[in-house]
């Protein structure tokens, strides 16, 4: 077992492998946005009658190894924002892209395969797995890609280590507090070393004490894992924090 | 409430189907019994009532028949308006296999009002004409007859052609009378097809005015207590009893389908209640009491059992009406008694199925209604909070499984053995002992499996999370499995005992006997001097002749009483004794007038070597040393062998019914059949090798049961619906972790193959379980049930071929189960946690 405060730069990089992905390759410009909406229009059909336009005419690129807040009332469309970064919804018009790709033009298993491969997701509720260990929880993503090797195994436990949860591998996630829960979310959406890292409201459900160390903990291991962060908050002081910070207003996008 | 049932079905359409399917296949199963247990008496009833309607009560013998010299002593009595003798006689139909006639011969005179159809037939042509006889409208359409027409029957080894002279309506008086019936002339019957100066019955109606009871009581004791004087209630009743072990039994199994269909309610309310458990949350915080919200599920519950119900009597009564002629065989083989021709639905089954299909939905419901009102409003309008109380309660409902299981066992063992009910109380609490262990079983099992993947391993902890759900679907399947296994291997053991026996005690090559004797044949007799002529033939070593009929003993214990040529050569090799020796048995039955007791009536009767066993006969009540105990398998509550001498001092010189034949060495049985047919006159007998007797025998076996595994089906049937319906609540439930499975990148064809896997897993628990459950269910079948209500030795077989089949059977119809969950679930858009989730 790794020891508390291991190394970051010891780290094993060969998880996962470059050519184990399943992703066709694609051109990497240190300096190109990871993701791209390129006038990104998102309505949703709330009633036989009406709609309700959820985003207008978004147009951003979020380049690599950026922390960007997004921050907005409720209902302003960041929850859809999110939704379209991660593939899990198409847009009504315009174009989302991720590494150039895009996103429109894939079938669904396409976007799975690339959020599989590419992005990580946190979540406001943990959504850990109670039937699961804490190192369980981690290695979901190693188990869904049909990966669960040595090497994952090993990267869990060194995320587990950094984010001091080193001691709690095998422990039900039940037992674990709610900043600990959301630690262990942050280790299992970094496990597969994400190009881009979405996360909503990913101190919402915690106090403010644990809330101030799980933003502390994202940061420090988004810098080091050098992924892109697009986070939704509505704490000014933790939107502070980011390199950059982007309002929405009724789906309108204001940097 | 109508609309609200109405949005559960366009909500979940296959969840209703399959909760609506649930109460209907309980009910169906609990009914089709119900009706066949009902008709089953009824079609003896009816009988019994188109040919003695009229009368007060009937007079019957305790041994085959009963003198008609009687008849003057009855009429004398005051109160005796008229009384008429009955000679009932099977007629075997030429030409046709196991097609009897039950032939009635009437005094034509007596005041019985007999249905002729077209209102008289001519009674002179009856009297005169030989061989004339009335059958029914229904048979004679049947058979294509018309007035006028001959038939051919047989009647033991005699041959006699029928007049079509009339038509008999007795579904006139009842309509439940068997159409296999026809009347004749009493002394045409007697001498054509019978015997003269022997009567099976006298029907007694007493003057207007007179006590019933008492002038029954006073005609008992002038009579003797070699006669009974018996009223239409007393003689169903008799039906009944004889009746009772074999529609007890189908209607135990009837209920575990109920109870396993209760299972299925239980599921499928809690399907429902999940999917509105933000409803309800709303409606508690905006002001709902809990008992407004239970009362509010009770209400949806109710609803939905009784359209199970409705749609339950239907295939109830098909189910019955699919499988009466299964039955009607086993009443025939075992029992003798009259087959069940048509239906009768009365209205007090329709109030037990409202009952069985209300009250096991309402009792399905219960436990999860109570769990959603009893919940405070914040944890009904939270996701991922239900299914964690089951999982703290599992240690103490293992113990009370344990504690139910000792305890019923102990109890059994110091003072259940004297209830003939035990067994099924054993067996109950049995079955409920699986729902209790189950969620400790499975959380043990399941936490075992190391997460290697998003594979077998990751469905099977998955289930181990869900125990609220799982364990009712696992307990559901197990005790169908249950059931399943423990039938099996008591059905498989009793088929390779029963095989064992008889291949042991059926050693002649050959037997014979009359055509009409399968039926209710006990006038069915072979002609003396063909016996001689047959004992006579090149070939044939050695005859052993049986003569056999109904009798009672001193406790009115209704009995099979064979005589037989004890003294034969070797014959001792018939009986495989349970108890006494063999030469001692040899000397006391031949020389001493001793009998042998078929093991079912010594479990029964208390009756063993050394003691003594009382029966009427002739000459009133006789008793019998028992010289030992024979293994027997007879299901009419006991048989006792006797010498044929010994028979003929005591019941009379008679011809006999049958004869096993033994050949000479190295003669082939088929051949001699062959040759003897051509040479005698043997057309209305049927001769059978000793294979083809045997074979016969199981195929008995074999229909006996047939109506058992259907039953199992059933069972077996709701439990394989409650997989796909808990994999459905399953999928529901678990939408927002589906949600976050395809969001983490799991594709839908990962999430087909985890619930195919959960479904597997549910599958291969409830089999463990229930396998286990039906190995003990089986001992509770063989050595209590059994031996408490037919006392017959059954060996413990293994039956692995058929057990293997049925498992890989079960394992299948687990994964057909969860393909369509599956394929639902693995629809789950990773956009399902965008609400209230993400």
């Amino acid at each position: 077992m790794a020891t508390r405060g291991f190394p970051i730069s010891y780290i094993d990089r060969s998880f996962p492998k470059e050519t184990e992905t399943q992703m066709p390759p694609t051109d990497r410009i240190p300096e190109a946005p990871i993701l791209a909406f390129d006038k990104v229009s998102m309505t949703y059909q709330t009633t036989a009658s009406g709609n309700r336009q959820a985003l207008v005419d978004v147009t951003f690129a979020a380049p690599s190894s950026r922390k960007i807040a997004v921050v907005g009332r409720s209902g302003s469309g960041k929850s859809t924002l999110l939704h379209l970064a991660a593939g899990i919804d198409i847009p009504t018009t315009g174009r989302v892209s991720i590494d150039g790709r895009d996103l429109g033009k894939m079938g669904e298993r396409e976007r799975t395969l690339l959020r599989r491969d590419r992005i990580g997701l946190i979540f406001q509720f943990f959504h850990l797995l109670p039937h699961l260990s804490v190192r369980e929880n981690v290695v979901v993503p190693a188990f869904i890609s049909g990966d669960p090797s040595k090497e994952a195994d090993i990267r869990a436990v060194e995320l587990l280590d950094q984010v001091g949860l080193a001691d709690r591998l095998p422990d039900p996630v039940q037992k674990l507090s709610g900043g600990e829960m959301q630690r262990v979310a942050i280790c299992r959406a970094l496990l597969r070393r994400p190009r881009l890292l979405l996360a909503d409201e990913p101190t919402g459900n915690l106090d403010d004490a644990n809330g101030q160390m799980v933003m502390d903990l994202l940061f420090s291991l988004v810098a080091t894992e050098q992924t892109t962060l697009l986070f939704v908050t509505h704490s000014q002081e933790f939107a502070a924090l980011a390199d950059e910070v982007w309002q929405l207003h009724s789906g309108v996008l204001e940097k | 409430m109508i609309t609200t049932v109405g949005s559960h079905y366009r909500a979940g359409r296959s969840l209703f189907v399959l909760t609506v399917l649930g109460v209907a296949l309980g009910v169906a199963s609990v009914i089709s019994i119900q009706i066949i247990n009902r008709n089953a008496v009824a079609a003896f009833e009816g009988s019994m009532e188109a040919v003695s309607g009229d009368a007060d009560f009937s007079v019957l013998g305790r041994s085959p028949s009963i003198s008609e010299e009687i008849y003057p002593r009855l009429l004398a009595h005051p109160a005796v308006a008229a009384a008429w003798p009955l000679y009932r006689v099977t007629a075997a139909l030429a030409g046709f296999e196991k097609l009897y006639v039950d032939v009635i011969g009437l005094d034509f005179f007596a005041p019985v009002e007999v249905p002729w159809r077209n209102g008289s037939a001519d009674l002179t042509a009856a009297l005169e004409r030989p061989g004339w006889a009335a059958f029914t409208p229904a048979l004679a359409a049947d058979m294509g007859w018309s007035i006028g027409d001959s038939v051919r029957v047989f009647a033991g080894s005699k041959e006699v052609w029928l007049h079509v002279g009339a038509l008999v309506d007795f579904q006139q008086i009842s309509p439940l009378a068997s159409p296999k019936m026809a009347v004749m002339d009493i002394s045409q019957a007697q001498h054509l097809l019978g015997r003269s100066g022997r009567v099976q019955q006298f029907d007694v109606v007493l003057r207007g005015g007179a006590d019933v009871e008492e002038a029954r009581k006073e005609m008992q004791r002038q009579l003797g207590p070699g006669i009974q004087v018996v009223s239409p209630e007393q003689r169903s009743r008799q039906a009944e009893d004889l009746l009772s072990a074999f529609r007890l039994n189908l209607t135990a199994l009837s209920l575990i389908s109920l109870f396993v269909g209760m299972f299925l309610v239980y599921s499928s309310t809690q399907a429902s209640l999940v999917r509105r458990r933000v409803e309800f949350g709303l409606l508690r915080s905006l002001g709902a009491t809990r008992n407004q919200v239970f009362g509010l599920i009770a209400a949806e519950v109710a609803i939905l059992g009784t359209l199970g119900v409705a749609v339950g009597i239907p295939l109830g009564y098909w189910g019955a009406k699919a499988h009466i002629d299964m039955v009607s065989a086993a009443l025939t083989n075992l029992y003798l008694l009259d087959e069940i021709s048509s239906l009768q639905l009365p209205v007090l089954l329709f109030v037990v199925a409202a009952l069985v299909g209300l009250g096991g939905a309402l009792v399905g419901a219960l436990i999860p209604a109570l769990d959603v009102s009893r919940r405070d409003t914040r944890a009904l309008m939270t996701a991922f909070t239900l299914h964690e109380k089951i999982g703290s309660l599992a240690n103490r409902l293992v113990i009370a499984g344990v504690v139910v299981l000792l305890g019923s066992a102990a109890w059994y063992l110091i003072a259940g053995r004297e209830w003939q009910h035990a067994g099924f109380l054993l067996g109950f609490n049995l079955l409920i002992t699986i729902p209790l262990i189950t969620p400790w079983v499975i959380r043990n099992v399941t936490a075992r499996f190391r997460v290697r993947g998003f594979g077998p391993g990751f469905s099977l902890r998955n289930l181990g999370a869900r125990l609220q759900i799982s364990s009712f679907a696992v307990s559901a399947l197990g005790i169908a499995v249950s059931m399943l296994v423990g039938i099996t291997i008591l059905v498989g053991s009793f088929r390779d005992t029963l095989e064992v026996w008889i291949t042991n005690t059926v050693q002649a090559d050959v037997y014979l006997s009359p055509a009409s004797w399968r039926g209710r044949g006990e006038e069915a007799f072979l002609d003396s001097a063909l016996v001689t002529s047959l004992g006579q033939q090149p070939g044939i070593q050695a005859l052993d002749r049986l003569r056999g009929f109904i009798a009672y003993t001193a406790g009115d214990h209704r009995i099979t009483l064979a005589g037989i040529d004890m003294g034969l050569p070797g014959g001792q090799a018939r009986f495989k004794l349970l108890q006494g020796d063999a030469k001692k048995v040899h000397t006391l039955v031949n020389e001493q007038s001793g009998v042998l007791v078929g093991e079912t009536l010594a479990r029964k009767q208390d009756l063993w070597a050394g003691d003594e066993v009382s029966i009427f006969t002739e000459k009133g009540l006789h008793s019998f040393p028992i010289a030992g105990v024979y293994y027997d398998y007879n299901a009419q509550g006991g048989a006792v062998f006797m010498d044929l001498t010994t028979m003929e001092a005591y019941w009379g010189k008679s011809d006999v019914n049958s004869v096993a034949i033994y050949l000479d060495p190295g003669l082939d049985p088929d051949t001699v059949i062959d040759r003897l047919r051509a040479d005698l006159p043997l057309e209305t007998l049927e001769m059978r090798s000793n294979h083809r007797l045997r074979q016969e025998a199981m195929e008995i076996f074999d229909q006996t049961f047939a109506i058992t595994r259907l039953l199992q089906l059933i069972g077996l049937l709701i439990a394989v619906c409650g997989i796909a319906l808990m994999l459905l609540v399953l999928g529901r439930e678990q939408l927002p972790e589906l949600a976050l499975y395809r969001s983490i990148g799991a594709s839908s064809r990962q999430i087909f193959g985890l619930f195919v896997g959960k479904g597997l897993g549910m599958g291969v628990m409830g089999l463990i379980i229930g396998a286990i459950g039906g190995i003990v269910l089986a001992m509770v079948l063989i050595f209590v049930i059994n031996r408490a209500y037919f006392g017959w030795t059954i060996q413990v077989h293994w039956p692995l071929s058929e057990l293997t089949e049925q498992a890989l059977t079960i394992l299948g119809a687990a994964v057909i189960a969860s393909i369509y969950p599956a394929h639902k679930a693995s629809r789950t858009s990773a956009a399902e946690l965008r609400r209230e989730d993400l």
